[in-house]
């Protein structure tokens, strides 16, 4: 979020994000915890409910955008990365929110992830995996563990989950961070945190499914298992110690950010800006596009 | 003298066959002439075959022509893999390289003898003039330029203008291959004089393709934004816009597939500015469930396609209609999305300003369909008129309309006045669940109806666009003369031609495809008793689409090929013809059962 430094902060609190839709959400679902975490993430940033963009896809999770103040947009299953860059690249002003279940982000729109980290679009990409597809009722998730007995896999599932922290490191991402909604400051503060990273942004929140998870997913559990990698002294500006602790996604809990570039690399919007400056004293006026073609007299 | 010439030319992709055919399109048109160049190829990406088809004339032409009045043929194999699409008849000039080792009476062409068969040792003169091989369609233009008698300076122009960064040597054995070119077409006079006429009114054109056109009337439309994965025949509208939209203050991203490309678009409209996307067939199939996001998001954006040949794959490099019916009903849902088609590359400027005017207006996303040909045809153009380009802005919120803003607000028209991020006030979830008037996601059925009902009642108005329908003929004739699209380039010939002898026949060619024009084609149809939908696809998709909504006369009859088979204006007069003799004999007929 570049823009920032420069902009006067007006006074918000939380409830300044909160729409007055109601959520779908099952009682408990770990996604409350989430939103509520993101209306205080935005407060402190401070910016209006009306220069913020907050796209999703389809699934549970997905629903959130609606349940904020800002622009919203609750669009096509596994596609809300694609246009959440399209509204960047339209308005590099505006801040900008993704936020999809484990499904919408590593199955179905899993190919967009890499290109939004090659292009390191200045957005902050929320990803709420429970390891289930819950509002489809219960179906494996490409994070699923090993053997999970589901409603499409009778008899066990045969495959082995996607681990998003490896999977957003390898591509380049500048930074990885994880959080629960167990732990709610902690997770408000990383997603701060993202926006105000000058680039692309991932954030893993392990966000329990209380009616189709596991016993050993809620958040009682997790409050058990966690340890915050500050905890452990994990220095955020090493690339390999973070992958090195990202491995052990699915059986350790740890929150807190992974991996911070210390010299954060161009963002695609950021030259598109400067290219656009550059080249825009070519031309006078739209009519001067059709000089390119041969006029021939 | 000559005031209408096809040209048809094949040999190898590195034989420079279409550079050649530009060349001569380049000279004629700098002398004033009018002329359209279709360029096909093989699948390969080099050295495959490659063919081009210019007419030239002293009037304006909207197609390629029929059969060719000058074959050249560099090699036999690479000519007869065009078929149909360099037919030669008993009153063409057939020119082929004496290094065939073909006796001027064993020439591979089957069933005809054409008008004169020329051996010119092309590849020998290229050699000794050119130094290699290279300046095989160098000499060609030389014998062109002598045996149509135009375009020797300006070819010689373009000739040193194009090698001058190759050097003096260089662009001296040019001159040379081309000199020997045309001292041996003056030595050597054709039986049949293929010499061209003086060009009626010159007058300063472009040479453009559709591909291009359509980009460059994207940003004089105001196109900010471009996104799209590349794919034959339609990279052209990226690459252009790649090289040109920053300068407007626009970005093009270059995306990582199909559905990412118009997902972008889609972002990017709902940011406020106007957007596109291009792709072909098998791209088109992947936008589908993108389009109906932006259909029920009601947001503007256009989308191109670029007709290749069908299903899948199909042929990526020839054209084809067939995209017609998933232009209309693609993406699941009652949906109307407003389908466009230009005739022409010419076509592309007014056809894509439009569709960028509909989608602003209607809040909606407009399909283009162009093809092969239209894409990647060059032609003679007007020169554009921007002053008189009129744009159309989507409908903001007023600030009182801001003080409570309902996103889709049921109004009278069905358009609602549209906020965008960063408008104050203006703030609402868009999405592809079904919303109320606030925006507020609903699985209520009666909300459902009403929000279908205005996402369609707002287009009536289009329907009532007789501007977007060419008609020609007496209002009273019996006669129909139907066609869309490239092939519509085609009808607009054959019409005139029937017309001049005596035929009461009237054209219809829509340049709105959908929603489909009931009233138009009512009122067109009240005089009609036989006819014809002249269309390039298998289904007879136009054919179809308009027995769908519209009482059409029986005696409409279709003419439809798949792509890559081309109509010729007298094919299509021929069929004419006997359509006449058909509705004579039946109107004679019924006197006597009286």
């Amino acid at each position: 979020m570049s823009t920032l430094a420069v902009r006067p902060i007006e006074e918000y609190t939380a409830k300044d994000y909160k729409s007055e839709l109601k959520p779908i959400w099952c009682p408990g679902c770990g996604d409350f915890g989430v939103v509520q975490a993101i209306y205080r993430a935005l407060a402190n940033i401070g910016r209006p409910p009306h220069e913020i963009a907050f796209i999703s896809g389809i699934g549970c999770s997905s629903r959130i955008p609606g349940y904020t103040t800002a622009y919203g947009f609750n669009t096509v299953h596994g596609r809300a990365l694609p246009i959440a860059q399209g509204i960047k690249l339209a308005n590099p002003d505006l801040l900008v929110l993704g936020a999809g279940g484990d499904g919408d982000g590593f199955s179905i729109g899993g190919g967009h992830v890499a290109h939004v980290i090659r292009r390191n679009i200045d957005m902050t990409y929320i990803v709420m995996d429970n390891q289930i597809y819950g509002l489809t009722k219960g179906q494996l998730s490409p994070t699923s563990r090993p053997g999970l007995q589901t409603v499409s896999s009778a008899h066990g599932s045969m495959e082995s989950p996607v681990n998003p922290l490896l999977y957003v490191l390898g591509y380049g991402a500048q930074f990885v961070a994880q959080g629960t909604p167990a732990d709610m400051n902690g997770l408000a503060k990383i997603i701060e945190e993202g926006i105000r990273f000058p680039g692309f942004a991932f954030i893993n929140v392990q966000s329990p499914c209380v009616t189709y998870g596991q016993e050993d997913q809620q958040l009682k559990a997790q409050k058990a298992m966690m340890q915050t990698l500050e905890s452990m002294k994990h220095d955020p500006g090493n690339r390999l110690a973070a992958m090195d602790l990202a491995q052990q996604y699915g059986e350790k809990l740890y929150t807190g950010v992974f991996y911070r570039n210390p010299t954060p690399g161009p963002t695609f919007d950021g030259l598109a800006r400067k290219r656009q400056q550059a080249m825009k004293d070519q031309v006078k006026s739209r009519a001067d596009v059709l000089n390119v073609f041969k006029l021939v007299k | 003298m000559n005031t209408d010439l096809v040209i048809g030319m094949a040999g190898s992709g590195g034989d420079g066959i279409v550079s050649a055919g530009e060349s001569l399109l380049t000279a004629a048109a700098l002398e004033g002439y009018h002329g359209v160049m279709a360029k096909s190829f093989g699948p390969q990406i080099r050295g495959g075959e490659s063919s081009f088809r210019l007419r030239i004339c002293t009037q304006k032409v909207l197609n390629t022509g029929g059969t060719l009045d000058i074959a050249v043929a560099l090699n036999w194999d690479d000519f007869l893999k065009f078929g149909g699409e360099l037919p030669v008849s008993g009153n063409t000039t057939v020119i082929y390289d004496a290094n065939t080792n073909v006796a001027p009476d064993k020439i591979p062409l089957v069933g005809v003898t054409p008008a004169e068969v020329l051996m010119v040792p092309i590849e020998q003169i290229a050699r000794e003039t050119g130094g290699s091989d290279r300046a095989k369609n160098t000499v060609v233009l030389g014998l062109m330029a002598g045996w149509l008698g135009i375009g020797k300076e300006k070819m010689l122009a373009g000739i040193r203008k194009r090698l001058a960064k190759k050097g003096a040597e260089t662009v001296d054995k040019a001159e040379k291959a081309f000199h020997a070119g045309l001292a041996y077409a003056l030595e050597h006079p054709l039986k049949r004089t293929r010499t061209m006429a003086e060009p009626e009114k010159p007058t300063a054109k472009f040479v453009v393709d559709g591909n291009d056109l359509c980009a460059a009337a994207a940003i004089v439309a105001g196109c900010d934004f471009f996104s799209g994965y590349p794919i034959t025949p339609s990279s052209e509208i990226m690459h252009f816009l790649g090289r040109e939209i920053w300068k407007y203050g626009g970005t093009m991203l270059q995306a990582e597939d199909e559905i990412a490309g118009i997902g972008a678009v889609v972002g990017a409209s709902f940011a406020g500015k106007k957007a596109m996307t291009a792709t072909s067939g098998p791209g088109m199939s992947l936008k589908t469930e993108m389009l109906g996001l932006a259909t029920i998001a009601e947001l503007p954006l256009v989308c191109v396609n670029v007709m290749r040949g069908g299903p899948s794959t199909g042929i990526p490099t020839k054209g084809e209609q067939s995209d017609l019916l998933q232009a209309a009903f693609s993406a699941h849902g009652d949906v109307i999305r407003p389908v466009l088609a230009a005739i022409s590359a010419e076509d592309m400027f007014p056809i894509t300003i439009e569709a960028f005017n509909m989608a602003e207006h209607y809040q909606t996303p407009v399909i283009v369909l162009s093809d092969q040909e239209v894409g990647q045809r060059k032609e003679t153009a007007e020169p554009i008129d921007v002053s008189t380009v009129k744009l159309v802005e989507r409908q903001r919120p007023s600030e009182k309309e801001l003080e409570r803003y309902a996103r889709f607000r049921l109004t009278e028209s069905g358009i609602s006045p549209i906020s965008h991020p960063g408008m104050k006030g203006g703030n609402y979830l868009a999405s592809g669940i079904e919303h109320n008037e606030a925006g507020a996601p609903t699985a209520n059925g009666e909300i459902h109806a009403k929000m279908n009902e205005k996402r369609l009642r707002k287009f009536n108005p289009l329907k009532r666009r007789r501007d977007l329908f060419i008609v020609e003929g007496s209002p009273d004739a019996p006669l129909a003369l139907i066609s869309w699209g490239s092939v519509a380039g085609m009808a607009i010939e054959a019409h005139r031609i029937l017309v001049s002898e005596g035929l009461k026949v009237k054209l219809l060619v829509p340049r709105l495809l959908f929603p489909v024009s009931e009233e138009v084609y009512q009122d067109f149809f009240l005089s009609i008793k036989r006819g014809l939908v002249v269309e390039q696809n298998h289904l007879s998709q136009l054919y179809r689409l308009l027995r769908m909504y519209v009482d059409v006369p029986r005696g409409i009859e279709t003419l439809a090929k798949s792509g890559s088979n081309p109509f010729t204006p007298m094919e299509i007069v021929d069929r004419m013809r006997q359509i006449s003799l058909a509705l004579q004999r039946e109107t004679q007929h019924v006197p006597s059962e009286v």
